[in-house]
């Protein structure tokens, strides 16, 4: 109720010159990136098609493949206990393409950077600088961000697709970190917009020091947020609807930070049972979820 | 128009037209006189918690009391004032004390904010208000402070049972227990300040790989050719021991550091004493290769291969064989010497013989605040 009250009175105070209060734009998602894609940044138009006409004959070699998977009708049935299935492996300069590193000076919000790179043992490099300074533009409360984030699962040309982890129930990763705890993402992004900004989270933290770590997170534990908000009604991953992955180092102390990652990989253990681990108590009507 | 009129003119129409309604006219003088009177600042009050000299909990206290005793019926600056005092909390030590938190919620009168109808509760009654408290309780949260019981009728006798503050509280209430003691390695409570304390438990929890690891305390004055005197947090365990004492004389053994493990936002350094890494005995017999197959024969069992391997340790990682891991007070070369030679004397005189290879980073690094390291207006004037 209050929700559709200020979207009305939005939508009367946007026609209006000279804005009195801030414009709330409460469940409308006008882009999916939340207002922060710049289009100025995108090469001319000529330039698109032109590279774009170049992907073309990759893009068609995806299709062909995807056709004769489809015909052989060959998929995995059965999923070995104990197994990782390796999703993401670190170690060629071409694993690091299916990754990008942002952080808040990207945007324009902060002083933070990052960067994901390959150690001398062929490993993945999450490292960069958290800089807890807020810039001085009024509207930033606090910064300190640096994020890495898998690109979003493709068909050929370029179509949305998904990754299906149904069979799994772990995500299972080899780092080696520096006794900060970072912030496990999962971007289960759908087609409506109010799907566009749920993600699932779950912390991992490091040990720190020179030995390895595996850590195997059960998917039961990851809990639902949206634009970096735990929201009220709980549900559980939806497995089927992965879109991307990503990790954030996000600590309340600013400095170094570093990263080290083998591989990132999911697993089917009989063992874990628990569903979701976030039990819900049943609220009066309009108190929760908004 | 008129009422443009009005209020430039005010006080002429207030001498001269007696016969507007008195409150109208009041109303109008009011505003006037304020503009004009530049001396006296009604509206814009003092922090009064800068003019505290002495700053400590027991201040921090005092003047949330004087607050709440200066005008007992007509209280006023109630946001104002919470949020001044949530702005000095740092400076007097108070942002990780709950009941500091429960004195600033209580300076809100209880009952004059509760919402008298259902559109009132639906439509965020007193927003200034209400949104301080969930300001509050978002620095509470910030600051790792748990609300307790006592919080709850304290929300509820302002806001009301529909009000924001309380349903945050609730979230807060069912989130935070969770998450509380989720860290696999949780740093002791209360919080050490001693470098060495912080370095101990660091080591401590690097070397919970194995729980075996011994951390001993040496002193680098026990040594009589040190130049530092210091103390040398070093961490071994028996499977370490073995390694070394197996390590050939002629290949060399490195130190390197100085590493950084962050514990709860400070950056501790520490060293590691390493050797080559393990080359990898690939075994002969591939488990999946199934051209090679015996099929037993009248009964016969196919022979059982006898290849033994010993199972790498832990210490065997794959960039390194990992030998001991230290920290020191001043994390300087001489002081890194100085374990060395007490690892010797702690049962490997063999340790002499062997090259020992410094591979220090360039410098120390200074443990500095990354946030005092440049001037902010530099970076503003970069973008």
């Amino acid at each position: 109720m209050l929700n559709l009250q200020r979207s009305l009175t939005c939508l009367i105070c946007r026609r209006r010159s000279v804005h009195t209060s801030p414009v709330l734009t409460t469940f409308w998602e006008k882009d999916d990136k939340g207002g922060y894609r710049d289009w100025k940044k995108m090469p001319p138009l000529k330039d698109q098609l032109r590279e774009g006409l170049k992907d073309l004959k990759t893009e068609i070699g995806v299709w062909a493949q995807e056709m004769k998977e489809r015909f052989e009708g060959d998929p995995i049935l059965i999923f070995r206990p104990g197994e990782v299935d390796v999703q993401w492996r670190f170690g060629t300069t071409e694993s690091l393409n299916k990754w990008m590193a942002t952080s808040d000076a990207d945007n324009n919000e902060g002083f933070s950077t990052c960067s994901l790179t390959l150690t001398k043992e062929g490993k993945g490099l999450f490292s960069g600088t958290l800089d807890k300074r807020i810039p001085k533009d009024g509207k930033v409360k606090r910064s300190g961000y640096c994020s890495m984030k898998s690109l979003r699962v493709r068909k050929s040309f370029k179509r949305d697709s998904h990754l299906d982890w149904t069979p799994y129930n772990m995500l299972v990763m080899r780092v080696r970190g520096d006794g900060r705890s970072y912030l496990l993402n999962i971007h289960a992004k759908g087609y409506h917009d109010l799907t566009w900004n749920d993600m699932y989270h779950f912390v991992l933290f490091t040990r720190g020091g020179p030995y390895w770590q595996v850590a195997r997170i059960p998917f039961s534990k990851f809990y639902f947020g949206s634009k970096g908000r735990i929201q009220d009604r709980q549900v559980s991953v939806p497995l089927d609807r992965i879109a991307s992955f990503g990790i954030t180092a996000g600590e309340r102390w600013g400095g170094d930070f570093h990263l080290e990652i083998d591989y990132i990989g999911v697993e089917f253990d009989p063992n874990h049972r628990e569903e979701f681990a976030y039990e819900m108590y049943k609220t009066e009507s309009g108190i929760a979820s908004t | 128009m008129f009422l443009r009129s009005l209020a430039k003119y005010g006080s002429f129409f207030c001498k001269s037209q007696y016969s507007i309604e008195r409150n109208f006219i009041r109303h109008v003088q009011v505003s006037q006189r304020k503009f004009n009177d530049k001396s006296e600042k009604a509206i814009v009050r003092k922090d009064s918690f800068d003019s505290v000299s002495d700053k400590n909990r027991q201040t921090y206290l005092d003047t949330i009391k004087m607050f709440i005793n200066q005008d007992h019926i007509y209280r006023r600056g109630h946001v104002e004032f919470i949020y001044s005092a949530l702005k000095n909390m740092e400076e007097f030590g108070v942002s990780k004390d709950l009941e500091v938190y429960k004195a600033l919620i209580d300076i809100l009168p209880k009952g004059k904010f509760l919402p008298q109808n259902m559109i009132q509760a639906e439509f965020m009654h007193y927003p200034k208000q209400q949104q301080c408290i969930i300001d509050l309780l978002e620095q509470m949260e910030e600051n790792g402070v748990m609300p307790d019981i006592e919080m709850e009728p304290q929300l509820l006798n302002i806001f009301g049972k529909r009000g924001y503050p309380l349903r945050r509280y609730w979230r807060m209430m069912y989130w935070m227990p969770k998450f509380k003691n989720l860290s696999p390695w949780p740093v002791p409570d209360p919080f050490p300040t001693d470098t060495f304390d912080l370095a101990k438990y660091a080591i401590e929890r690097i070397t919970s790989v194995d729980v075996n690891s011994v951390v001993t305390v040496y002193q680098s004055s026990d040594i009589p050719e040190s130049i530092d005197d210091t103390w040398i947090v070093s961490a071994q365990s028996k499977t370490q021991q073995t390694l070394l004492s197996e390590h050939e004389l002629d290949k060399p053994i490195y130190v390197e550091g100085p590493f950084t493990v962050w514990i709860r936002g400070n950056p501790i350094n520490y060293f590691v004493l390493r050797g080559e890494p393990k080359p990898l005995i690939e075994g002969d017999s591939d488990p999946d290769d199934v051209s090679k197959l015996r099929p037993s024969l009248f009964g016969l069992r196919p022979p059982v291969t006898k290849f033994l391997k010993v199972i790498p340790s832990v210490h065997e990682q794959e960039d390194a064989v990992i030998f001991s891991v230290c920290a020191t007070g001043t994390s300087s070369k001489d002081s890194l010497l100085s374990w060395i030679r007490h690892l010797e004397k702690d049962g490997y005189p063999n340790l002499g013989k062997i090259p020992v290879v410094f591979k220090l980073r360039s410098g120390t690094k200074e443990v500095i605040n990354p946030d005092e390291g440049k001037d902010p207006k530099d970076q503003l004037d970069d973008k």
